[in-house]
């Protein structure tokens, strides 16, 4: 008989699925950052002149800045000059169905399991595929076009709706926000765009399918989804990347704006390579997001379940800035072997009667760091602000840490906020229960996690929970003492 | 149907049976009496395969197959079922998944197919009826917040379906 330690080390030694690398032309900038890098990125997606001078504004407020360090974050020093900044599968013209797509594309698409043309019909789900910082395909954009939904590559935007743009780009998420914010700002390549008309309920889930391919090129997309006056919209955002073996940074940013009466809801997987078991190769995933309730009783909800990247380094927040607005957090963070995540969320508290609930489950196996960051802000103008903070640690182990670092700012005395804390092990117990039950260690342990995560879990959409379930147990193969 | 011979098991290198003879055929119903401390739970423990207790000697065989190799969990397949004297809480899963997984791990065991929602819901009303049991125990984390007897019946329920 084996060991129960073991097994849950071998467990946590299963292979990353998603490490395959598809040759496609790459039309791709050489390494370096200056200021004719800029120019030459923008001249390559032929935008418009404000474009330019923002991207330029951004690239001289970033030479001045130093990376931050404040994170609970250990890795080697990213030489900036040695990254690629651009790099887009070569074509003609941009395809205009899934027949003009490059079939070593649709291949890459089918081995991460989603069939676009299946996708199309029996999910309903349009999915804008981002493959190396350009959008090849965008389904289902007729039907979305006829209520007036705006779902677009970024490009696509800039091209086709440059005052939409130009109106809100940065204005939740400006240059000046921080280091990788303005790095983004400068240089970013490419992205979504979402704009939901006044009144109008999205029919089905956004999705779009992050895919970081050619070698050693960052990856800087930007996001940006309004929402207008009592429209609804659910996106969704799912990542894998090819395994290689040296670091890859991604810097991305992601602004949200929920006018009058109007709700976002954001779901994220993030699968990105995490880096072999001895801490080698891997994501450095340093993204900002952040949305904005501009508008009364607006809503934004954002749930993630973090497994992959070696570095993690994120805090989806909201702006509570119109009156009974709502801001929701619900993170599911799993780190593994020598994998880092410091995650977890700003809600900054404006509006009179504004709410915030945040969720945050960490799991931390093998020699893992797993730390919950989060701020709740209230103005002194929030009159009545609520908050309900949860955060609950799972430790696998006895070679992994769990850091929570919750930071509470009130300056109105009407304000509310509770927070919850707590962390536990797996049991030794529950494992035999199960085992006598007849489930094996693996299986108990995906259990056992998934019970943990169910506040979660349940708050992403159906199709989202059935792969986000198996990837916690997938992520485990290795992980219990 | 079960053969002990010379049993020896220890925990943390403390002997706690030091030679236990059994032998039950099959139909037959055993009682295993004696003042506290006397080896019944380790005993159960052992049988079932927890990690903490090792055996040092002798043999231990259900239907002729030797369960020392065994893991927990294959001793399971084979029909072995200990019923918890404190059964364990898991927040978050549904008793109904879990009878749902264990059914199922036992069926591929046999070489049988798994057993769809539906299927399995109407196997598993049936035997609740038995024990007048009502549908929200499906829904409910496993064990969590039940009663002394809702613990133990829910055991009982887990026995008849497995």
């Amino acid at each position: 008989m084996t060991k129960p330690n073991e097994t849950l080390e071998n467990l946590l030694e299963q292979d990353y699925e998603h490490g395959f690398v598809t040759e496609i032309e790459s039309d791709t900038l050489p390494p370096g950052l200056n200021e004719d890098t800029i120019r030459a990125i923008s001249a390559k997606k032929n935008e418009p002149e404000f474009m330019l001078a923002w991207r330029l504004k951004a690239y001289e407020y970033w030479r001045h800045l130093n990376e931050p360090h404040w994170a609970h974050l250990q890795y080697t020093p990213i030489d900036y000059q040695a990254i690629s900044y651009y790099s887009a599968p070569k074509k003609q013209e941009g395809p205009k169905d899934l027949s003009e797509v490059d079939p070593k594309l649709i291949e890459t698409y089918n081995k991460l399991g989603i069939p676009l043309k299946e996708q199309e019909w029996l999910a309903g789900v349009a999915v804008d595929a981002v493959f190396d910082s350009i959008s090849v395909a965008t389904t289902f954009k007729d039907k979305l076009s006829e209520l007036g939904i705006i779902f677009c590559s970024f490009s696509d935007a800039v091209q086709n709706h440059p005052k939409l743009v130009q109106q809100y780009l940065g204005s939740v998420v400006p240059h000046t926000d921080n280091f990788f914010a303005a790095l983004n700002a400068a240089v970013f390549s490419d992205g979504s765009f979402v704009y939901i008309p006044p009144g109008v309920r999205c029919p089905m889930e956004l999705s779009t399918y992050f895919r970081i391919n050619a070698r050693s090129t960052g990856q800087f997309e930007r996001t940006l989804i309004i929402a207008d006056k009592d429209a609804y919209v659910s996106y969704l955002e799912g990542c894998t990347a090819p395994q290689r073996d040296e670091n890859q940074l991604h810097a991305a940013v992601v602004e949200l704006v929920a006018l009058e009466n109007a709700q976002i809801k954001y779901s994220t997987v993030q699968n990105w390579y995490p880096g072999d078991e001895n801490g080698v190769g891997g994501i450095y995933n340093f993204v900002t997001k952040r949305g904005e309730c501009r508008g009364d009783h607006s809503k934004i909800s954002w749930t993630q379940v973090e497994t992959g990247s070696a570095i993690t380094w994120k805090y989806p927040s909201v702006i509570l800035k119109g009156d009974h607005s709502v801001g929701e957090f619900y993170s599911v963070a799993l780190t593994n072997h020598h994998q880092q995540a410091d995650t977890g969320t700003k809600m900054v508290h404006i509006g009179k009667q504004s709410k915030s609930t945040i969720i945050a489950k960490g799991i931390s196996a093998g020699q893992a760091q797993n730390t919950y960051r989060g701020l709740v802000k209230v103005l002194a103008q929030a009159e009545g602000a609520r908050n309900y903070t949860q955060c609950d640690s799972l430790l696998m182990g006895t070679h992994c840490g769990a850091h929570t670092f919750p930071y509470i700012e009130s300056k109105n005395n009407s304000a509310r906020i509770e927070h919850e804390a707590s962390t536990s092990k797996i049991s030794e117990d529950q494992l035999f229960y199960l085992a006598q039950r007849g489930i094996d260690t693996e299986n108990a342990v995906s259990m056992i996690v998934n019970g943990f995560c169910k506040e979660v879990m349940k708050t992403l959409p159906m199709e989202f929970a059935v792969e986000a379930r198996k990837l916690l147990g997938l992520s485990l193969e290795g992980s219990i003492g | 149907m079960l053969e002990i011979k010379k049993l020896h098991a220890s925990i943390e290198d403390k002997a706690i049976l030091k030679g236990v003879n059994l032998s039950i055929k099959a139909g037959e119903v055993h009682a295993i009496m004696g003042p506290n401390g006397s080896g019944k739970s380790t005993l159960a423990n052992v049988l079932a395969g927890h990690k903490d207790y090792r055996v040092t000697e002798g043999t231990m065989h259900y239907q002729n197959t030797d369960l020392i190799p065994l893991s927990p969990d294959e001793r399971a397949h084979l029909g072995l079922f200990l019923s918890f004297q404190y059964p364990v809480e898991i927040p978050g899963v549904s008793n109904l998944y879990l009878l749902k997984s264990a059914l199922n791990a036992k069926r591929k065991h046999l070489g049988l197919e798994e057993i769809d929602a539906i299927d399995f819901l109407s196997i598993v009303r049936e035997k609740m009826k038995l024990l007048q049991m009502d549908d929200s125990y499906l829904y409910r984390d496993v064990n969590s917040g039940f009663s002394g007897g809702e613990k133990k019946r829910n055991e009982i329920l887990q026995l008849l379906l497995l």
